[in-house]
Protein backbone atom coordinates (compact mmCIF):
# COMPACT_ATOMS: atom_id res chain seq x y z
CA UNK A 1 0.00 0.00 0.00
CA UNK A 2 2.66 2.36 0.90
CA UNK A 3 4.59 2.03 -2.00
CA UNK A 4 1.47 3.08 -4.20
CA UNK A 5 0.79 5.78 -2.16
CA UNK A 6 5.06 6.93 -2.89
CA UNK A 7 4.19 6.64 -6.34
CA UNK A 8 1.90 9.76 -6.98
CA UNK A 9 3.60 13.04 -6.96
CA UNK A 10 0.46 14.63 -5.91
CA UNK A 11 -2.90 13.44 -4.57
CA UNK A 12 -6.06 15.29 -5.19
CA UNK A 13 -9.16 13.61 -2.59
CA UNK A 14 -12.25 14.48 -3.25
CA UNK A 15 -11.68 18.17 -3.41
CA UNK A 16 -14.12 20.84 -2.87
CA UNK A 17 -13.52 24.50 -3.20
CA UNK A 18 -16.36 27.05 -2.66
CA UNK A 19 -14.97 31.11 -2.42
CA UNK A 20 -17.20 33.68 -0.89
CA UNK A 21 -18.71 36.22 -3.23
CA UNK A 22 -18.78 39.80 -1.59
CA UNK A 23 -21.20 42.24 -2.66
CA UNK A 24 -19.65 44.85 -0.70
CA UNK A 25 -16.91 43.33 1.55
CA UNK A 26 -16.03 43.94 4.65
CA UNK A 27 -12.94 44.44 6.05
CA UNK A 28 -13.40 46.98 8.41
CA UNK A 29 -14.92 46.42 12.20
CA UNK A 30 -17.57 49.18 11.32
CA UNK A 31 -18.67 47.64 8.51
CA UNK A 32 -18.92 44.54 9.99
CA UNK A 33 -21.12 46.20 13.00
CA UNK A 34 -22.78 48.17 10.74
CA UNK A 35 -24.42 45.35 8.56
CA UNK A 36 -23.93 42.77 10.31
CA UNK A 37 -27.06 41.38 9.12
CA UNK A 38 -27.09 41.98 5.56
CA UNK A 39 -27.04 39.18 3.40
CA UNK A 40 -23.32 39.35 2.66
CA UNK A 41 -22.11 36.70 0.48
CA UNK A 42 -22.69 34.02 -2.22
CA UNK A 43 -20.94 30.87 -2.20
CA UNK A 44 -19.49 30.18 -5.48
CA UNK A 45 -18.39 26.70 -5.77
CA UNK A 46 -15.24 26.87 -8.17
CA UNK A 47 -14.08 23.09 -7.84
CA UNK A 48 -16.69 20.20 -7.08
CA UNK A 49 -15.37 16.88 -5.80
CA UNK A 50 -12.04 16.74 -8.00
CA UNK A 51 -10.05 13.58 -7.57
CA UNK A 52 -6.88 12.99 -9.25
CA UNK A 53 -3.81 11.15 -8.67
CA UNK A 54 -0.55 12.47 -11.09
CA UNK A 55 2.09 10.20 -10.92
CA UNK A 56 6.06 11.33 -10.23
CA UNK A 57 8.06 12.10 -13.42
CA UNK A 58 4.51 13.21 -15.23
CA UNK A 59 3.93 15.93 -17.21
CA UNK A 60 0.08 16.78 -16.92
CA UNK A 61 -1.66 19.85 -19.01
CA UNK A 62 -4.70 21.48 -17.42
CA UNK A 63 -6.87 23.04 -19.90
CA UNK A 64 -10.28 24.95 -19.89
CA UNK A 65 -12.08 27.99 -20.72
CA UNK A 66 -11.51 30.73 -18.76
CA UNK A 67 -13.09 30.41 -15.20
CA UNK A 68 -13.30 26.82 -15.16
CA UNK A 69 -10.40 26.27 -12.09
CA UNK A 70 -7.63 25.64 -13.48
CA UNK A 71 -5.53 28.28 -11.47
CA UNK A 72 -7.82 27.39 -8.62
CA UNK A 73 -6.42 24.27 -8.12
CA UNK A 74 -2.81 24.91 -8.75
CA UNK A 75 -2.93 27.62 -5.91
CA UNK A 76 -4.61 24.56 -3.97
CA UNK A 77 -1.63 22.17 -4.54
CA UNK A 78 0.77 25.21 -4.06
CA UNK A 79 -0.99 25.09 -0.77
CA UNK A 80 -1.84 28.94 -1.04
CA UNK A 81 -5.29 28.57 -0.74
CA UNK A 82 -6.90 25.40 1.12
CA UNK A 83 -9.94 23.11 -0.10
CA UNK A 84 -13.30 23.71 1.33
CA UNK A 85 -13.81 20.12 1.43
CA UNK A 86 -11.59 17.01 0.90
CA UNK A 87 -7.59 16.64 1.00
CA UNK A 88 -4.41 17.33 -1.16
CA UNK A 89 -1.49 15.73 -0.66
CA UNK A 90 1.77 16.25 -2.14
CA UNK A 91 4.62 13.94 -2.15
CA UNK A 92 8.22 16.03 -2.71
CA UNK A 93 9.69 19.71 -3.15
CA UNK A 94 7.34 21.22 -4.92
CA UNK A 95 7.89 25.15 -6.67
CA UNK A 96 5.02 26.76 -8.15
CA UNK A 97 5.42 29.77 -11.22
CA UNK A 98 2.05 31.43 -10.85
CA UNK A 99 3.63 34.78 -11.02
CA UNK A 100 6.76 35.59 -12.32
CA UNK A 101 8.72 37.84 -9.56
CA UNK A 102 6.41 37.93 -6.71
CA UNK A 103 8.46 38.98 -4.13
CA UNK A 104 11.15 40.62 -5.88
CA UNK A 105 12.29 43.65 -4.00
CA UNK A 106 12.73 46.94 -6.01
CA UNK A 107 15.44 48.11 -4.41
CA UNK A 108 17.85 45.59 -4.45
CA UNK A 109 19.76 44.25 -6.95
CA UNK A 110 19.67 41.45 -9.18
CA UNK A 111 21.65 39.63 -7.37
CA UNK A 112 20.13 40.43 -4.11
CA UNK A 113 16.69 39.12 -5.42
CA UNK A 114 17.91 35.99 -6.71
CA UNK A 115 18.38 35.14 -3.33
CA UNK A 116 15.43 36.53 -1.93
CA UNK A 117 13.98 34.84 -4.70
CA UNK A 118 15.11 31.54 -4.45
CA UNK A 119 14.85 31.61 -0.23
CA UNK A 120 11.17 31.63 -0.92
CA UNK A 121 11.04 28.52 -2.82
CA UNK A 122 13.14 26.77 0.53
CA UNK A 123 16.91 26.95 -0.85
CA UNK A 124 19.76 27.28 1.60
CA UNK A 125 22.64 29.83 1.06
CA UNK A 126 24.65 26.63 0.02
CA UNK A 127 22.17 25.23 -2.71
CA UNK A 128 21.50 28.75 -4.40
CA UNK A 129 25.36 29.58 -4.37
CA UNK A 130 25.96 26.19 -6.19
CA UNK A 131 22.78 27.66 -8.89
CA UNK A 132 23.70 31.26 -9.04
CA UNK A 133 25.78 31.26 -12.01
CA UNK A 134 23.79 29.05 -13.85
CA UNK A 135 20.84 31.83 -13.03
CA UNK A 136 22.76 34.01 -13.43
CA UNK A 137 23.59 33.26 -17.55
CA UNK A 138 20.29 31.22 -18.15
CA UNK A 139 19.04 35.15 -17.47
CA UNK A 140 21.40 36.37 -19.79
CA UNK A 141 21.29 39.55 -17.48
CA UNK A 142 25.21 39.96 -18.31
CA UNK A 143 26.17 42.89 -16.13
CA UNK A 144 22.66 44.05 -15.52
CA UNK A 145 22.69 41.54 -12.54
CA UNK A 146 23.45 44.02 -9.71
CA UNK A 147 21.57 46.75 -10.93
CA UNK A 148 18.53 47.38 -8.82
CA UNK A 149 15.64 45.53 -10.63
CA UNK A 150 13.66 48.70 -10.90
CA UNK A 151 15.67 49.48 -13.36
CA UNK A 152 14.93 46.71 -15.53
CA UNK A 153 12.98 46.57 -18.48
CA UNK A 154 10.12 44.43 -18.25
CA UNK A 155 11.70 41.46 -20.57
CA UNK A 156 14.63 41.70 -18.77
CA UNK A 157 12.67 41.10 -15.18
CA UNK A 158 10.65 38.36 -16.21
CA UNK A 159 14.00 36.26 -17.37
CA UNK A 160 15.32 36.93 -14.21
CA UNK A 161 11.84 35.51 -12.50
CA UNK A 162 11.90 32.70 -14.71
CA UNK A 163 15.58 31.91 -14.41
CA UNK A 164 14.94 31.70 -11.13
CA UNK A 165 12.22 29.58 -10.78
CA UNK A 166 13.07 26.92 -13.22
CA UNK A 167 16.91 26.27 -11.69
CA UNK A 168 15.63 25.56 -8.35
CA UNK A 169 15.32 21.78 -9.40
CA UNK A 170 12.17 21.29 -7.38
CA UNK A 171 10.32 17.29 -7.45
CA UNK A 172 7.11 19.24 -8.59
CA UNK A 173 6.80 22.29 -10.40
CA UNK A 174 3.13 23.97 -11.58
CA UNK A 175 3.22 26.56 -13.80
CA UNK A 176 0.83 29.22 -14.48
CA UNK A 177 0.45 30.34 -18.31
CA UNK A 178 3.64 31.71 -17.95
CA UNK A 179 5.28 29.94 -21.20
CA UNK A 180 5.30 33.30 -23.47
CA UNK A 181 8.33 34.82 -21.28
CA UNK A 182 10.53 37.30 -23.00
CA UNK A 183 11.54 37.12 -27.02
CA UNK A 184 11.57 34.50 -29.30
CA UNK A 185 14.81 32.99 -28.66
CA UNK A 186 13.93 32.96 -24.53
CA UNK A 187 11.10 31.23 -25.14
CA UNK A 188 12.63 28.67 -27.22
CA UNK A 189 15.46 28.95 -24.51
CA UNK A 190 12.45 27.81 -21.40
CA UNK A 191 11.10 25.69 -23.41
CA UNK A 192 14.16 23.33 -24.23
CA UNK A 193 14.86 24.06 -20.02
CA UNK A 194 11.42 22.61 -19.41
CA UNK A 195 11.61 19.33 -21.94
CA UNK A 196 15.13 18.94 -19.97
CA UNK A 197 12.79 18.81 -16.57
CA UNK A 198 10.39 16.75 -18.14
CA UNK A 199 12.91 14.04 -19.12
CA UNK A 200 14.71 14.33 -15.95
CA UNK A 201 11.50 12.62 -14.13
CA UNK A 202 10.36 15.67 -12.80
CA UNK A 203 6.66 16.17 -12.24
CA UNK A 204 5.42 18.97 -13.97
CA UNK A 205 1.78 20.45 -14.27
CA UNK A 206 1.03 23.20 -16.72
CA UNK A 207 -1.68 25.68 -16.60
CA UNK A 208 -2.06 26.84 -20.64
CA UNK A 209 -3.90 28.14 -23.57
CA UNK A 210 -1.33 27.64 -25.93
CA UNK A 211 -2.55 24.54 -26.76
CA UNK A 212 0.32 23.96 -28.87
CA UNK A 213 2.75 23.80 -26.39
CA UNK A 214 1.03 21.87 -24.50
CA UNK A 215 0.76 19.12 -27.31
CA UNK A 216 4.65 19.08 -27.39
CA UNK A 217 5.37 18.90 -23.40
CA UNK A 218 2.77 17.01 -22.01
CA UNK A 219 1.93 13.13 -21.87
CA UNK A 220 -1.19 13.81 -19.97
CA UNK A 221 -3.84 16.34 -20.07
CA UNK A 222 -6.77 17.11 -18.20
CA UNK A 223 -9.83 19.21 -19.27
CA UNK A 224 -11.75 21.55 -16.44
CA UNK A 225 -15.41 22.08 -17.36
CA UNK A 226 -16.89 23.92 -14.81
CA UNK A 227 -15.10 22.84 -12.06
CA UNK A 228 -15.52 19.13 -13.03
CA UNK A 229 -12.97 16.76 -14.66
CA UNK A 230 -14.25 16.53 -18.02
CA UNK A 231 -11.80 14.69 -19.63
CA UNK A 232 -8.47 12.97 -18.34
CA UNK A 233 -6.05 11.08 -20.93
CA UNK A 234 -3.81 11.56 -23.54
CA UNK A 235 -2.93 14.66 -24.24
CA UNK A 236 -3.94 14.71 -28.25
CA UNK A 237 -7.36 12.93 -27.51
CA UNK A 238 -7.90 15.62 -24.61
CA UNK A 239 -7.10 18.12 -27.44
CA UNK A 240 -8.95 16.80 -29.97
CA UNK A 241 -12.04 16.58 -28.08
CA UNK A 242 -11.28 20.13 -26.47
CA UNK A 243 -11.34 21.97 -29.62
CA UNK A 244 -14.49 19.95 -30.90
CA UNK A 245 -16.53 21.62 -27.94
CA UNK A 246 -14.51 25.12 -27.69
CA UNK A 247 -13.15 25.63 -30.79
CA UNK B 1 4.72 21.07 16.20
CA UNK B 2 7.11 18.64 15.11
CA UNK B 3 6.40 20.18 11.58
CA UNK B 4 6.82 23.81 12.68
CA UNK B 5 10.41 23.24 13.21
CA UNK B 6 11.23 20.94 10.11
CA UNK B 7 9.99 23.77 7.89
CA UNK B 8 11.30 26.83 9.82
CA UNK B 9 14.90 24.85 9.75
CA UNK B 10 14.18 23.99 5.44
CA UNK B 11 13.10 28.02 5.33
CA UNK B 12 16.08 29.14 7.26
CA UNK B 13 17.38 31.06 4.29
CA UNK B 14 14.39 32.61 3.60
CA UNK B 15 14.27 33.69 7.43
CA UNK B 16 17.73 34.55 7.41
CA UNK B 17 17.11 36.89 4.18
CA UNK B 18 13.79 38.05 5.58
CA UNK B 19 15.75 39.74 8.53
CA UNK B 20 18.05 41.31 6.71
CA UNK B 21 15.88 42.94 4.58
CA UNK B 22 13.58 43.81 7.25
CA UNK B 23 16.91 45.49 8.78
CA UNK B 24 18.32 46.82 5.62
CA UNK B 25 15.08 47.60 3.52
CA UNK B 26 13.07 49.91 5.86
CA UNK B 27 15.72 52.87 5.76
CA UNK B 28 16.64 51.89 1.93
CA UNK B 29 16.79 55.41 -0.28
CA UNK B 30 17.11 57.54 3.40
CA UNK B 31 20.29 59.22 3.63
CA UNK B 32 21.00 58.33 7.45
CA UNK B 33 19.65 54.84 6.60
CA UNK B 34 20.29 52.23 8.93
CA UNK B 35 21.14 55.13 11.73
CA UNK B 36 17.53 56.16 11.58
CA UNK B 37 16.54 53.05 14.03
CA UNK B 38 18.81 54.81 16.63
CA UNK B 39 18.22 58.27 15.89
CA UNK B 40 14.59 57.83 16.59
CA UNK B 41 14.99 56.34 20.06
CA UNK B 42 17.56 58.63 20.96
CA UNK B 43 15.37 61.92 19.97
CA UNK B 44 12.44 60.47 21.83
CA UNK B 45 14.55 60.30 24.62
CA UNK B 46 16.00 63.73 24.51
CA UNK B 47 12.17 64.78 24.15
CA UNK B 48 11.77 62.99 27.39
CA UNK B 49 14.47 64.49 29.23
CA UNK B 50 13.74 67.60 28.80
CA UNK B 51 9.84 67.75 29.64
CA UNK B 52 9.39 64.97 31.88
CA UNK B 53 11.79 66.53 35.40
CA UNK B 54 9.18 69.84 34.62
CA UNK B 55 6.17 67.80 35.61
CA UNK B 56 6.95 65.71 37.70
CA UNK B 57 9.20 66.07 40.69
CA UNK B 58 12.58 63.79 39.90
CA UNK B 59 14.80 62.07 41.92
CA UNK B 60 15.75 59.48 39.77
CA UNK B 61 19.75 59.82 39.33
CA UNK B 62 21.21 59.82 35.74
CA UNK B 63 17.77 60.30 34.99
CA UNK B 64 18.32 60.32 30.70
CA UNK B 65 20.57 57.18 31.27
CA UNK B 66 17.64 55.80 33.50
CA UNK B 67 15.29 56.60 30.19
CA UNK B 68 17.43 55.01 27.78
CA UNK B 69 17.74 51.71 29.10
CA UNK B 70 13.61 51.56 29.37
CA UNK B 71 13.04 53.77 25.73
CA UNK B 72 15.45 50.91 23.48
CA UNK B 73 13.61 47.89 24.80
CA UNK B 74 10.34 49.83 24.54
CA UNK B 75 11.23 51.10 20.92
CA UNK B 76 12.13 47.20 20.21
CA UNK B 77 8.85 45.83 21.95
CA UNK B 78 6.71 49.35 20.04
CA UNK B 79 8.43 48.58 16.61
CA UNK B 80 7.63 44.67 16.41
CA UNK B 81 3.81 45.33 17.10
CA UNK B 82 3.72 47.86 14.53
CA UNK B 83 5.30 46.44 11.98
CA UNK B 84 4.00 42.82 13.09
CA UNK B 85 0.28 43.57 12.78
CA UNK B 86 0.68 44.75 9.53
CA UNK B 87 3.53 42.47 7.85
CA UNK B 88 0.57 40.47 6.20
CA UNK B 89 -0.67 43.65 4.28
CA UNK B 90 2.73 44.61 3.37
CA UNK B 91 3.66 41.28 1.65
CA UNK B 92 0.26 40.42 0.21
CA UNK B 93 2.18 40.57 -3.00
CA UNK B 94 4.49 37.01 -2.35
CA UNK B 95 1.34 35.49 -0.01
CA UNK B 96 -1.17 35.68 -2.74
CA UNK B 97 1.48 33.70 -5.20
CA UNK B 98 4.17 31.77 -3.53
CA UNK B 99 3.66 29.00 -0.54
CA UNK B 100 6.15 29.40 2.33
CA UNK B 101 5.59 29.08 5.80
CA UNK B 102 3.47 32.05 6.77
CA UNK B 103 5.01 32.13 10.72
CA UNK B 104 8.51 33.22 9.09
CA UNK B 105 7.39 36.58 8.65
CA UNK B 106 6.27 37.18 12.24
CA UNK B 107 9.33 35.56 13.26
CA UNK B 108 11.30 37.88 11.26
CA UNK B 109 10.03 40.73 12.85
CA UNK B 110 10.47 39.96 16.09
CA UNK B 111 14.19 38.57 15.34
CA UNK B 112 15.00 41.84 13.21
CA UNK B 113 13.74 43.97 16.07
CA UNK B 114 16.36 42.05 18.04
CA UNK B 115 18.74 42.22 16.26
CA UNK B 116 18.29 46.18 16.04
CA UNK B 117 17.90 46.25 19.77
CA UNK B 118 21.62 44.19 20.30
CA UNK B 119 23.36 47.11 18.06
CA UNK B 120 21.52 49.56 19.46
CA UNK B 121 23.12 48.50 22.99
CA UNK B 122 25.67 50.76 21.90
CA UNK B 123 23.86 53.83 23.04
CA UNK B 124 23.11 51.73 26.44
CA UNK B 125 26.96 51.53 26.65
CA UNK B 126 27.65 54.80 26.00
CA UNK B 127 25.36 56.16 28.82
CA UNK B 128 26.88 54.25 30.96
CA UNK B 129 29.93 54.85 30.67
CA UNK B 130 29.45 58.75 30.43
CA UNK B 131 27.05 58.99 33.56
CA UNK B 132 29.87 57.14 35.05
CA UNK B 133 27.93 53.91 35.82
CA UNK B 134 30.05 51.77 34.32
CA UNK B 135 29.28 47.97 33.81
CA UNK B 136 28.93 44.98 36.20
CA UNK B 137 28.87 41.41 36.04
CA UNK B 138 24.78 41.15 36.08
CA UNK B 139 25.39 42.16 32.28
CA UNK B 140 25.34 38.17 31.82
CA UNK B 141 21.79 37.96 32.69
CA UNK B 142 20.53 39.85 29.03
CA UNK B 143 20.10 36.76 27.78
CA UNK B 144 17.19 35.53 29.90
CA UNK B 145 15.42 39.54 29.73
CA UNK B 146 16.10 39.42 25.93
CA UNK B 147 14.08 35.65 25.48
CA UNK B 148 11.24 36.74 28.02
CA UNK B 149 10.57 40.20 25.85
CA UNK B 150 10.92 37.78 22.38
CA UNK B 151 8.73 35.21 23.50
CA UNK B 152 5.82 37.88 24.61
CA UNK B 153 6.36 39.97 21.29
CA UNK B 154 6.24 36.85 19.16
CA UNK B 155 3.00 35.92 20.89
CA UNK B 156 1.35 38.90 20.64
CA UNK B 157 2.14 39.38 16.74
CA UNK B 158 1.13 35.95 15.80
CA UNK B 159 -2.52 36.81 16.77
CA UNK B 160 -2.55 40.48 15.71
CA UNK B 161 -0.84 40.33 12.15
CA UNK B 162 -3.43 37.13 11.69
CA UNK B 163 -6.67 39.37 13.17
CA UNK B 164 -5.46 42.39 10.88
CA UNK B 165 -6.24 40.38 7.93
CA UNK B 166 -9.78 39.65 8.46
CA UNK B 167 -10.13 43.14 10.55
CA UNK B 168 -8.10 46.19 9.21
CA UNK B 169 -9.40 47.89 12.53
CA UNK B 170 -7.00 45.97 14.45
CA UNK B 171 -3.81 47.93 13.35
CA UNK B 172 -5.13 50.75 14.87
CA UNK B 173 -6.85 49.65 17.64
CA UNK B 174 -3.74 48.15 18.72
CA UNK B 175 -1.57 51.04 18.12
CA UNK B 176 -4.00 52.97 20.54
CA UNK B 177 -3.37 50.04 23.36
CA UNK B 178 0.41 50.22 22.29
CA UNK B 179 0.30 53.90 23.63
CA UNK B 180 -1.71 52.78 26.68
CA UNK B 181 0.94 50.43 27.85
CA UNK B 182 3.68 53.12 27.29
CA UNK B 183 2.06 54.78 30.32
CA UNK B 184 1.30 51.60 32.33
CA UNK B 185 5.12 50.91 32.15
CA UNK B 186 7.61 52.47 33.94
CA UNK B 187 9.68 54.01 31.14
CA UNK B 188 9.32 57.33 32.37
CA UNK B 189 8.99 57.16 35.82
CA UNK B 190 10.02 54.72 38.74
CA UNK B 191 7.58 51.94 39.95
CA UNK B 192 8.35 53.07 43.17
CA UNK B 193 6.14 56.42 42.72
CA UNK B 194 2.97 54.23 43.28
CA UNK B 195 1.72 52.75 46.89
CA UNK B 196 2.72 49.45 46.99
CA UNK B 197 -0.59 47.84 46.76
CA UNK B 198 -0.94 49.44 42.99
CA UNK B 199 2.34 48.25 42.18
CA UNK B 200 1.84 44.20 41.90
CA UNK B 201 -1.19 45.08 39.76
CA UNK B 202 0.95 46.74 37.62
CA UNK B 203 3.84 43.82 37.57
CA UNK B 204 0.39 41.59 36.06
CA UNK B 205 2.04 43.39 32.85
CA UNK B 206 5.10 41.51 31.54
CA UNK B 207 7.07 44.43 30.21
CA UNK B 208 7.16 46.27 33.56
CA UNK B 209 9.16 43.02 34.50
CA UNK B 210 10.91 42.85 31.44
CA UNK B 211 11.98 46.62 31.82
CA UNK B 212 12.98 46.70 35.19
CA UNK B 213 15.18 43.94 34.33
CA UNK B 214 17.03 45.90 32.17
CA UNK B 215 16.88 48.74 34.83
CA UNK B 216 18.52 46.13 37.31
CA UNK B 217 21.30 44.92 35.39
CA UNK B 218 22.36 48.01 33.66
CA UNK B 219 21.54 51.48 36.07
CA UNK B 220 20.73 49.63 39.43
CA UNK B 221 23.62 47.21 38.41
CA UNK B 222 21.90 44.32 41.18
CA UNK B 223 20.37 40.90 40.43
CA UNK B 224 17.27 40.96 38.50
CA UNK B 225 14.16 39.15 39.81
CA UNK B 226 14.60 35.99 37.85
CA UNK B 227 11.41 34.43 39.64
CA UNK B 228 9.54 36.57 37.64
CA UNK B 229 11.07 36.76 34.67
CA UNK B 230 11.01 32.78 34.49
CA UNK B 231 7.76 32.99 35.27
CA UNK B 232 7.28 35.06 31.51
CA UNK B 233 9.21 32.32 30.31
CA UNK B 234 7.43 29.79 31.26
CA UNK B 235 4.31 31.41 30.86
CA UNK B 236 5.14 33.01 27.42
CA UNK B 237 5.87 29.66 25.80
CA UNK B 238 2.46 28.53 26.77
CA UNK B 239 1.08 31.35 25.77
CA UNK B 240 2.98 31.25 22.45
CA UNK B 241 1.48 27.97 21.42
CA UNK B 242 -1.44 28.95 21.92
CA UNK B 243 -1.16 32.05 19.91
CA UNK B 244 0.63 30.13 17.63
CA UNK B 245 -2.36 27.66 16.88
CA UNK B 246 -4.28 30.79 16.53
CA UNK B 247 -2.31 31.72 13.77
CA UNK B 248 -2.13 28.40 12.24
CA UNK B 249 -6.11 28.48 11.87
CA UNK B 250 -6.32 32.10 10.26
CA UNK B 251 -3.50 31.67 8.14
CA UNK B 252 -5.48 29.12 5.71
CA UNK B 253 -7.81 31.87 4.46
CA UNK B 254 -4.78 34.54 4.17
CA UNK B 255 -4.51 34.57 0.49
CA UNK B 256 -8.07 34.67 0.04
CA UNK B 257 -9.02 37.85 2.73
CA UNK B 258 -5.96 39.74 1.29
Amino acid sequence: MKKVEDKNAIKVKNVTKAFKLFYDKPTTLKERLVFWNKKKSDEHVVLKGIDLEIKKGETVALIGTNGSGKSTLLKLMTKIIYPTQGKIITNGKLTSLLELGAGFHQDFTGRENIYFNAAIFGLTKKEIDARLDDIIEFSELGEFIDSPVRTYSSGMYMRLAFSVAINVEADILLIDEILAVGDQHFQDKCFAKLKELKDSDKTIIIVSHSLGAVKMLCNRAIWLFNGEVQLDGKTEDVIDEYLKVCG
Amino acid sequence: MKNFFVELYNYRELLKTNVKKEIRGKYKGSFLGVLWSFVNPLLMTLIYAIVFPFLLRNTTPHYTTYLIIGVLPWNWFTTVISQGTSTFLANAGIIKKVYFPREILPISVVTSGLINFLISCIIIAIFLICSGIGFSQYILFLPIILIAQYIISLAAIFVTSAVNVYIRDAEYIINFLIQMLFYATPILYTLDMFPVRFQKYLLLNPLVTIINGYRDIFYYQTMPNLKLLFTIIGSGIILLYICYKIFKKLEKGFAEEL
